[in-house]
C-alpha cells in the first residue's frame, strides 16, 4: 500500500514538473520542415546581398596599391602593422587594396601588374583562375566570424563570394587584360606565407575596369 | 595502528596540500581567482564521472564505458534539441525543449548503465568485459546518431548549464557540487550506500545475509551511466556542440581520480569525498603542469606515475593491515 502511494506521488510530481517544464512540443511534419527551411542559412543569398549592397560602399576604405606596395617592399612588418587586418589568433593576415596598374603578363590563372611609377617587375598579380580561400570574406573587415555561431555558415559565405568573383569579375578581367593596357582594380589579398604571397602581392579582384 | 589508519585516510588531502603549496611557489598565476575557478570548471566533468565510478568500484566493479556513454548522451540530447524526433508514421515531429533534451540524455545514460548492469548480473560477464563492450556500442551509436559530424549551435538556454555562471561560480561547478553532496549522503547515510560498501567488502557474505546483490549492482551501474550522461550534457553545453569524439580516455581520468582518492580497486573501501580530492589532485596537476609550460606529452607520463604511486600506496597499506 505504502509503495503504491509512493509510486502515485512520484508520478504526480513528474507530471507536474513536465507540465511546468514541457519536455517537447508536438509539431506536424509539414510545419517542422517549413520552419527548418526558413531557418536554414542561405549563403548564396547572403553573398548576393553583401556583394550588391555592402561591398561597393566599402571599397573607398581600401588602401591604395601605390602606397601599400612600396610600403611592403620597404618593410613588410611595418606595412602589416599599418595596413593589414588579422582575424582571430591566425598568423595569416589580409590587405584590402585598390589601385591601378599596367598589365605586364597575362595567363589563365593570373594577370601580372606593375603598380608603381616606372615599375617593370610584377608587383601585384590579380588572381584570374579558380578562387580559393577566405580573402574576400575576411579581407574587407565587413564580416565577423563571431556573428555566425555555425562555422559552416561562415565557410559557405566564403565559397559563395568566391563563386561570384569567378562568374562575374574574372570573365570581364580576362576580356580587358591585354599586355600594356592599364586597368584599375579593387580586391583582397590573403597573406599566409610572406615569402610566397607578398612577392608579388596576390590579389583576388572584386572590381576591375579598363582605363583609357 | 589508529594513527597509521588516520594517516592513510589523509593521504590524498596531504598530497593535495603539498601540490597546492608547490604550485603556488612555482607559478604566480596559480593562486589567482580566475585560475582557481578554471580548475573547478575543468574538474566538474571528471567529478560527475568519478562519483559514479566510485560507487561502481566500491562494489568491486569497474566501468570502462563512461567516456563513450558521455559522448552518446551529449550527442543524443543535442540531436533531439537541434532536429527533434521525427515520427513519420504519425506525421509529427517532437521538438524537444532544452529541459526535455537534458532529461532524454540522462534517461539514455541511465539505460546504457542498466544494460551494463544486466550484462554483469544476468549474464555474469566480468565488469571489465561487459563495459568494454558497451564502450564500443556507445561509440558506434554516437557515430550513427550524429553521422560522424558535430551537432552545433544548441542555443543559450542549453549552454547555460555548461557555460553559465551563478553567483560568480560556473553552473557546471554548482551541478557537480550538488551531485557530490547528494551521493555523499546516499553512500554514507542510506541503506543503498551501506549495501554498496557491503557488496564490495564481501559479496558472498552480503548475499548470504539476504541482500539482493544483483539489484545493488544493477542500480550502481545505472547510476554510473546516468552520471556519465550528466557529464556529457555539461561537456556539450560548455562547447555548444556535441562532438562524436567527446570523452575519449575520460574513463581513465575517472578511474585515476577514484584510486588517487583512496578508493580500493578491490572494493569495499573508499569514499565520495576521497574522490573529490582525487579529482582536485588531477585537476591541480594538469593545471600546474600547464602553467609551468610542461609539454602535454610529459603531463601524460607524470599523471601515469601519480596513478601508479596511488595504487602502490593502497596495496602496501592493505598488506600492512
Amino acid at each position: 500500500m505504502k509503495r503504491a502511494v509512493q509510486s502515485v506521488l512520484a508520478l504526480a510530481a513528474f507530471t507536474l514538473i513536465c507540465r511546468l517544464f514541457p519536455l517537447f512540443h508536438v509539431v506536424s511534419l509539414k510545419q517542422a520542415t517549413a520552419e527548418q527551411v526558413a531557418a536554414t542559412f542561405n549563403a548564396t543569398q547572403f553573398a548576393e546581398n553583401f556583394w550588391t549592397n555592402q561591398l561597393p560602399a566599402a571599397t573607398g576604405k581600401a588602401v591604395k596599391a601605390e602606397v601599400l606596395v612600396p610600403a611592403i617592399q620597404a618593410d613588410p612588418a611595418a606595412a602589416k602593422k599599418n595596413f593589414a587586418r588579422r582575424v582571430g589568433l591566425s598568423e595569416g593576415y589580409f590587405y584590402f587594396v585598390s589601385g591601378h596598374g599596367r598589365v605586364l603578363a597575362v595567363s589563365d590563372d593570373e594577370i601580372a601588374l606593375a603598380v608603381t611609377d616606372g615599375g617593370t617587375n610584377a608587383e601585384v598579380t590579380l588572381q584570374a583562375g579558380l578562387v580559393f580561400g577566405n580573402a574576400l570574406r575576411d579581407g574587407t573587415g565587413l564580416l565577423n566570424a563571431s556573428d555566425y555561431p555555425n562555422s559552416q555558415d561562415f565557410n559557405d559565405i566564403s565559397a559563395a563570394l568566391n563563386h561570384i568573383v569567378e562568374t562575374r569579375v574574372l570573365p570581364k578581367l580576362h576580356e580587358q587584360a591585354k599586355v600594356g593596357a592599364s586597368i584599375s582594380f579593387t580586391g583582397c589579398a590573403e597573406v599566409d606565407d610572406e615569402a610566397v604571397d607578398l612577392k608579388p602581392l596576390k590579389v583576388v579582384p572584386i572590381q576591375n575596369a579598363m582605363e583609357r | 595502528m589508529p594513527m597509521r589508519s588516520a594517516l592513510k585516510k589523509l593521504q590524498p588531502l596531504i598530497a593535495l596540500v603539498v601540490m597546492l603549496v608547490a604550485m603556488t611557489l612555482l607559478s604566480d598565476k596559480f593562486l589567482t581567482i580566475a585560475n582557481q575557478r578554471n580548475i573547478l570548471l575543468q574538474i566538474s566533468v571528471n567529478l560527475c564521472l568519478s562519483i559514479g565510478m566510485t560507487l561502481i568500484i566500491l562494489t568491486g566493479g569497474i566501468d570502462l564505458s563512461v567516456g563513450a556513454i558521455l559522448a552518446f548522451a551529449g550527442a543524443f540530447a543535442a540531436g533531439l534539441l537541434k532536429h527533434g524526433l521525427v515520427l513519420k508514421y504519425f506525421g509529427v515531429v517532437l521538438q524537444f525543449t532544452p529541459f526535455g533534451a537534458m532529461v532524454a540524455g540522462i534517461v539514455v545514460g541511465l539505460g546504457l548503465g542498466l544494460f551494463n548492469g544486466m550484462a554483469i548480473t544476468r549474464f555474469k560477464l566480468p565488469p571489465f568485459v561487459a563495459t568494454l563492450g558497451m564502450l564500443s556500442i556507445a561509440r558506434g551509436l554516437t557515430l550513427l546518431w550524429t553521422g560522424g559530424f558535430p551537432v552545433t549551435d544548441l542555443g543559450p538556454q542549453f549552454g547555460f548549464i555548461g557555460a553559465g555562471f551563478w553567483l560568480g561560480v560556473p553552473m557546471a561547478v554548482w551541478i557537480s557540487a550538488a551531485l557530490v553532496i547528494l551521493f555523499y549522503v546516499v553512500s554514507k547515510h542510506t541503506t543503498l550506500g551501506r549495501y554498496i560498501y557491503a557488496v564490495g567488502g564481501n559479496e558472498r557474505a552480503t548475499a548470504f545475509s539476504g541482500i539482493n546483490v544483483d539489484r545493488i549492482k544493477l542500480w550502481v551501474y545505472a547510476l554510473g551511466g546516468a552520471l556519465a550522461a550528466v557529464a556529457g550534457l555539461l561537456v556539450t553545453a560548455r562547447l555548444d556542440a556535441a562532438d562524436p569524439k567527446a570523452g575519449l580516455g575520460y574513463e581513465l581520468d575517472s578511474i585515476a581520480a577514484v584510486v588517487i582518492g583512496g578508493t580500493s580497486l578491490s572494493g569495499g573501501r573508499g569514499s565520495i569525498l576521497g574522490t573529490v580530492l582525487g579529482c582536485l589532485i588531477i585537476g591541480v596537476l594538469n593545471n600546474g603542469l600547464f602553467l609551468l609550460d610542461v609539454s602535454p606529452f610529459w603531463q601524460q607520463v607524470v599523471k601515469g606515475f601519480v596513478i601508479l604511486a596511488a595504487v602502490a600506496a593502497d596495496k602496501l597499506g592493505a598488506r600492512k593491515e
